[in-house]
């Protein structure tokens, strides 16, 4: 996993130096918004591995998976800081590069309060429900499955192995301790070094950019069966618990990206 | 210049939420397989998902383990599904507990309500935004009015939000279906306890953000117990009433004002701030004919209320100027227009009154005892804000104590209690109090209401000077011929 990183880094560096001087800015942008978005995709995934911590889908190997994304989480993020700063600093950027890159200064700073907030959360989820005790006293959500799946989506890898010591939710809590000061004097360097005005950037996006985002996504219609679907235009207080299926294709088991 | 922004998280301490640690202890007792609420597996098309639990088996066993009663359990149970610690499946906008058959389940710790984390409006407009792709732009009113509202507000960031939802929606996906429908239900209830939709209560009444923790104990030190010190011995030295007389006046204030109160009774035709009808401020206000019976009781209360409501002193300037003694009330007004007005027209108004009311041979003389009246004029040498504070006082007393008398056995006033009516209370459907709320308009501007005060005032000041009895020979009103 850390090989995989490594060599995508490496790429990305030979990619950079064999370009030539005048596309730099153009490359860099390019690498930037990959890093960024891949950052973003860790960053989606660690969420939905919190929330489903302290209750009965969490296990061992949950806990596990949250550390391996918060490492992969923090890698990105040293690596984008990085990158950022660079072309940040640099005095020779046209206007609209520099648009750009603030741009995407503050996607990075809000990707970075997200898992900030996430981190915290689960260190107190975590010490509130630990899992060596003789009675565990997880809560019945009603959520029976495992994460496997999402947490191979943020490590871009097929399949998980798990590898961790049993008594991983006591010994894991300390290192995030460390890693959530860590990112807070990351975080506070970072508006230290750059000023960067995050009101004044304007989004490229317009309202319901999102829905023609997903249309490219084959499997577009949603197999979900959604309880009490009330009706968009008639929402009295008191409606009965109806069922309803959505149109489209029924598949249970979306294909892994 | 440095930008820094506030990310401290923990330094939201809200005062009213610090039952949260405790009832959280509860729900976990509550869950528990074995000693808890049992619960059962729900059905749903070909999906079965488990951990349902009823509304009946929880208020039993809350009744059992805490040992009250029926209704306190009720309302109990109510106040957890208010934070969100348990959600209903069916008639999610509703956040009660309901003690049958309907079904509920728990939410996640990530989810609970939690002092220091709140709900914040980035994760509400990522919420919003992939809950408009899976419904494919169909969201509901008022969800799109936070929707468009937070585009507007939040857009440096929308970007952030955009991508954020495509990538969460994504990774929803790869779960297996009776999970996806949890996590679903889980989040929109979550939403619902803090974004409430219309007429949907929630506990989550944040108030003021406050920046010591009121948990925390404090510590003891010199500087506190001496500051503890000094006020105990100034609240010794203080002349205190015996609770017995200020009790029993308590009492006799909220008897007399029962019905006048609107959280004791239901106004009517109905309260404006829950129903959207402003046709109660309309009936209560200054320029209505014929006002309401409850503020004609009112005003025979006391004649600081008459005073005070706007229609009541309207009918006792009518009163006055019946009995040609119109100049009290001008004076009292004149003399509180002079205490609340700006600092730079003092001298001009002090001038004012002392013509009109105070010099003698004023057109509008008040007659105040000798005393008072040197005080005064001495006192307007040199003005200030309350220099006719002695006089008005004087002219209040006077008039409610004589006027007050005569006006509540006068025929202007006993007409007035024979023509108040009584407005019939309203009863709105849904749909007509969704209407109402579409229809809101902010009423008569201010502005206009401050010009026909004034338009008033002046008119009356022209009717109450003397009769100039040259002018009038002069236009031949006086004569017979």
């Amino acid at each position: 996993m850390d090989g995989v990183l490594l060599s995508k880094l490496k790429n990305l560096i030979k990619k950079t130096v064999e370009s030539s001087s005048t596309a730099d800015h153009g490359a860099s942008g390019e690498e930037c918004k990959t890093m960024l978005d891949a950052l973003n995709k860790v960053t989606a995934c660690y969420r939905h591995l919190v929330i489903a911590l302290g209750s009965t889908s969490d296990s061992q190997n949950l806990r596990e998976e949250l550390k391996k994304t918060r490492k992969k989480a923090q890698e990105l993020a040293v690596a984008n800081r990085n990158k950022l700063t660079e072309l940040l600093k640099d005095k020779t950027t046209s206007k609209d590069d520099r648009a750009e890159y603030e741009r995407l200064w503050v996607l990075f700073t809000s990707s970075m309060e997200l898992l900030e907030v996430d981190m915290k959360r689960s260190l107190e989820i975590g010490q509130e429900f630990p899992l060596k005790v003789p009675t565990r006293h997880l809560i019945q959500t009603g959520m029976t499955g495992s994460t496997t799946t999402v947490a191979a989506r943020a490590m871009s890898v097929q399949n998980m192995k798990y590898d961790a010591d049993s008594n991983i939710d006591t010994a894991d809590l300390k290192e995030l301790q460390t890693e959530i000061t860590q990112v807070g004097q990351m975080m506070e360097e970072m508006e230290m070094k750059v000023q960067v005005a995050p009101w004044a950037v304007e989004a490229k996006q317009e309202a319901g950019a999102e829905l023609k985002s997903t249309l490219s996504v084959g499997n577009s219609s949603v197999g979900v069966i959604s309880i009490c679907e009330e009706d968009a235009r008639s929402c009295p207080g008191d409606e009965n618990c109806c069922v309803c299926i959505p149109n489209g294709t029924d598949s249970p088991y979306s294909p892994l990206l | 210049m440095t930008i820094r922004t506030l990310r401290d998280y923990g330094q939201h301490y809200r005062p009213r939420m610090a039952c949260l640690k405790n009832v959280e202890v509860f729900v976990v007792e509550m869950q528990d397989p074995k000693s808890g609420v049992k619960g059962a597996d729900q059905k749903l098309n070909v999906t079965i998902i488990p951990h349902v639990i009823n509304g009946q088996d929880i208020l039993a066993w809350i009744v059992t383990k805490m040992k009250v009663t029926t209704e306190e359990a009720q309302a109990f149970g109510t106040m957890l599904v208010a934070y969100g610690y348990i959600y209903p499946l069916q008639n999610h906008r509703k956040l009660v507990l309901v003690p049958d058959s309907t079904l509920y389940r728990f939410q996640t710790p990530y989810f609970w309500p939690v002092q220091k984390w709140p709900a914040e409006d980035i994760d509400y407009a990522i919420y919003l935004a992939r809950r408009n792709i899976r419904k494919k732009g169909m969201l509901e009113p008022y969800e799109q009015q936070h929707y468009d509202n937070l585009h507007k507000w939040m857009n440096p960031k929308w970007d952030f939000i955009v991508m954020q939802a495509t990538e969460q929606y994504k990774a929803n996906k790869e779960r297996k279906k009776p999970d996806r429908v949890v996590l679903d239900c889980q989040e929109r209830a979550y939403w619902i306890v803090h974004r409430p939709p219309r007429r949907t209560h929630s506990a989550m009444d944040y108030g003021l953000d406050r920046l010591i923790d009121p948990n925390a104990e404090e510590v003891l030190t010199f500087d506190v117990v001496r500051r503890t010190n000094i006020f105990l011995t100034q609240a010794l030295m203080r002349s205190a009433v015996k609770s017995s007389m200020s009790l029993t006046a308590f009492v006799k204030f909220v008897t007399t004002h029962h019905n006048h109160d609107p959280f004791l009774t239901t106004p009517v035709p109905s309260n404006p701030w829950i129903t959207d009808s402003d046709e109660f401020w309309q009936l209560n206000s200054r320029s209505v004919d014929i006002p309401t019976k409850l503020s004609v009781e009112r005003w025979v209360l006391s004649f600081w209320e008459l005073i005070s409501d706007p229609r009541g002193r309207v009918d006792f300037k009518l009163f006055l100027k019946k009995e040609h003694s119109a100049e009290n009330m001008a004076f009292y007004e004149a003399a509180e227009e002079m205490r609340w007005g700006a600092a730079s027209a003092i001298p001009e108004k002090s001038q004012f009154i002392f013509n009109t009311f105070l010099k003698p041979g004023a057109p509008r003389w008040i007659n105040i005892d000798g005393r008072t009246m040197g005080l005064t004029v001495k006192g307007l040498v040199v003005p200030h804000r309350y220099v006719l504070d002695a006089a008005q006082t004087h002219i209040f007393l006077l008039m409610k104590k004589d006027t007050f008398y005569r006006y509540l056995k006068s025929p202007v006033h006993k007409d007035m209690q024979k023509r108040a009516l009584v407005p019939a209370p309203h009863v709105f459907t849904d749909a007509q109090l969704e209407a109402n709320v579409r229809n809101r308009n902010p009423g008569v501007s201010p502005i206009l209401q401050w010009q026909q005060e004034e338009e008033e005032k002046a008119a009356a000041a022209v009717a109450a000077r003397p009769i100039d009895v040259k002018a009038m020979v002069a236009t031949n009103k006086l004569d017979r011929k």
